[in-house]
C-alpha cells in the first residue's frame, strides 16, 4: 500500500530523473566531442579531466559545464596553434610553417566567405525589396471594376429615425376658412339664424335671432403628435389637412370624417383622418342657443415640427 | 603571461593555501568562474610553469567516481604570483 502523494509524485520524479539523465548524457557527449576536437596532445587528458568534473555536477549544471568546455576547447585549440606553429617551424623548417600558415589562411578564408555570403544575402534581400516588389506592383494587370445598379431593395429596411425632432403639434380651432368647401349652412362658425317665430295675433315684436356656436375638438381630444405618421416625420413632411366632420349632440361622430382638402401627402391625410376618427366622443357639439345639436363643420389639422 | 582579472582570481585562490591541490571543479566552485574561462587559464598557467598538475591517486571503482586532475602552485609560480599581487596590491581583488 502506497501513499497517494507518493503515487502521484512518482511519475513526475521519474520524468524528472529521465530528463536529468538525458541532460547529463547530452553533456557527456558534448564534452567528448569537444575533447576530440582539442589538440591531440591534450585530447585524452581534457576528456578525462572534464568528465571527472562533470561527474560532480547534476542536471543543468552539467550542461553548463559541457558548454563551457566546448568554449574552452576553442580557446585552448587557438592558443595551442599559436604557440605550436612557431615551435614546429623552428624544428621542421619552412614546410611546417607553410602548413601552419595555410591552416590559418584556410580558417580566415572560411570566415571571409561566410561574411561575404551574409553580405550577399542581405544585398539580395534589399534588392528584391527595393525593386522586385515595386516592379510587381507596377506590372499588375488593371483591375476591372464592374459597377451596376441593383434594384433589389431590402423590404424590411427602415432608415434610422432622425434625432428626436421636437414636435409642436398645432391644433387649429376653426381658423378663418382658407379653402373652398361645400359646407352646409350649419357649418358656419357663428351664424345668426332667423328663427321664425309664430306670429302671435296682435304681437308686433320682431323675431329673436338664434345664437349658434359651432362644434370643434373638445376636452380629452387626442393629441395631434400621436397621429403624426412616423414615415412622414422621417421624410420631413408637414402640412395642413382639412377634414369635414359631422358630430352629434353628444360629441360623437355621426358619420365618418371625410377629406375636404389634402395636404399633398397621403401619409398626413391618413394621419388626420385617424385622428378625427379617434376623437369621436371628445368633440364639442355645436349649440343652438346653448342646446347641443347635430352639426357638420370643417376641421383643420396642422402637422408641423421644428428642426 | 597575460594577467586578466580571472587569472588573478585563480591565483589568489591558490595563494590562500599554496600547498593545496585543487581540481578544476573545486576552483570553479570557489572562484565562480565559468568553465569556458577557467580551463584555458589552468592550462595557460600550467604551460607557463606556474602550475603543475597530476592525476588524483584514487581507485575509481572504490571511490565511485572518476579520478580528477589536480593542480597546485609550483615554487616558481608561487614566487611569481606573490610578486604579481605585491605589485597590484591585495586590495585590487577585494
Amino acid at each position: 500500500m502506497t501513499h497517494p502523494g507518493l503515487r502521484a509524485a512518482l511519475p513526475a520524479a521519474m520524468l524528472s530523473a529521465g530528463l536529468a539523465g538525458g541532460v547529463e548524457r547530452c553533456a557527456q557527449r558534448l564534452i567528448q566531442h569537444a575533447a576530440r576536437r582539442a589538440p591531440p596532445s591534450l585530447s585524452a587528458r581534457l576528456e578525462e579531466e572534464w568528465l571527472a568534473d562533470l561527474a560532480a555536477r547534476r542536471g543543468l549544471s552539467s550542461l553548463r559545464l559541457a558548454i563551457g568546455c566546448c568554449w574552452a576547447m576553442r580557446i585552448i585549440a587557438h592558443e595551442h596553434t599559436a604557440t605550436a606553429v612557431p615551435a614546429s617551424a623552428c624544428a621542421l623548417g619552412n614546410k611546417v610553417m607553410i602548413a601552419g600558415t595555410h591552416h590559418r589562411r584556410s580558417a580566415s578564408s572560411h570566415r571571409t566567405t561566410a561574411v561575404l555570403l551574409v553580405i550577399c544575402l542581405h544585398a539580395g534581400l534589399i534588392y528584391f525589396l527595393a525593386t522586385g516588389l515595386v516592379h510587381r506592383s507596377g506590372t499588375l494587370p488593371p483591375t476591372v471594376i464592374q459597377a451596376g445598379v441593383t434594384h433589389e431593395l431590402q423590404p424590411h429596411y427602415q432608415p434610422p429615425p432622425p434625432a428626436a425632432p421636437r414636435l409642436t403639434p398645432t391644433r387649429v380651432e376653426m381658423p378663418e376658412p382658407v379653402f373652398n368647401f361645400d359646407l352646409p349652412a350649419d357649418a358656419h362658425p357663428t351664424t345668426d339664424l332667423q328663427v321664425e317665430q309664430p306670429q302671435q295675433p296682435g304681437s308686433t315684436s320682431p323675431p329673436l335671432p338664434a345664437r349658434r356656436v359651432p362644434g370643434g375638438p373638445g376636452k380629452g381630444f387626442p393629441n395631434t403628435s400621436d397621429y403624426y405618421p412616423p414615415a412622414a416625420i422621417r421624410l420631413g413632411e408637414k402640412g395642413l389637412v382639412a377634414l369635414r366632420v359631422c358630430v352629434d349632440g353628444n360629441g360623437r361622430l355621426s358619420a365618418d370624417p371625410t377629406l375636404a382638402h389634402s395636404s399633398g401627402s397621403a401619409r398626413l391625410d391618413d394621419g388626420a383622418l385617424r385622428l378625427a376618427q379617434a376623437g369621436s366622443g371628445h368633440y364639442r357639439a355645436a349649440t343652438d342657443d346653448g342646446r347641443p345639436v347635430d352639426s357638420c363643420f370643417p376641421f383643420l389639422i396642422r402637422f408641423d415640427f421644428k428642426d | 603571461m597575460r594577467m586578466s582579472l580571472q587569472t588573478l582570481r585563480v591565483l589568489e585562490l591558490f595563494l590562500e593555501n599554496p600547498s593545496e591541490q585543487l581540481s578544476g571543479a573545486d576552483v570553479q566552485k570557489r572562484s565562480r568562474l565559468a568553465s569556458g574561462t577557467l580551463y584555458p587559464i589552468l592550462l595557460r598557467l600550467e604551460s607557463a610553469g606556474w602550475f603543475v598538475s597530476r592525476w588524483e591517486t584514487i581507485d575509481p571503482s572504490s571511490a565511485g567516481r572518476p579520478r580528477r586532475r589536480l593542480y597546485r602552485l609550483t615554487a616558481g609560480g608561487l614566487a611569481r604570483a606573490s610578486a604579481v599581487f605585491a605589485s597590484f596590491g591585495r586590495g585590487v581583488l577585494a
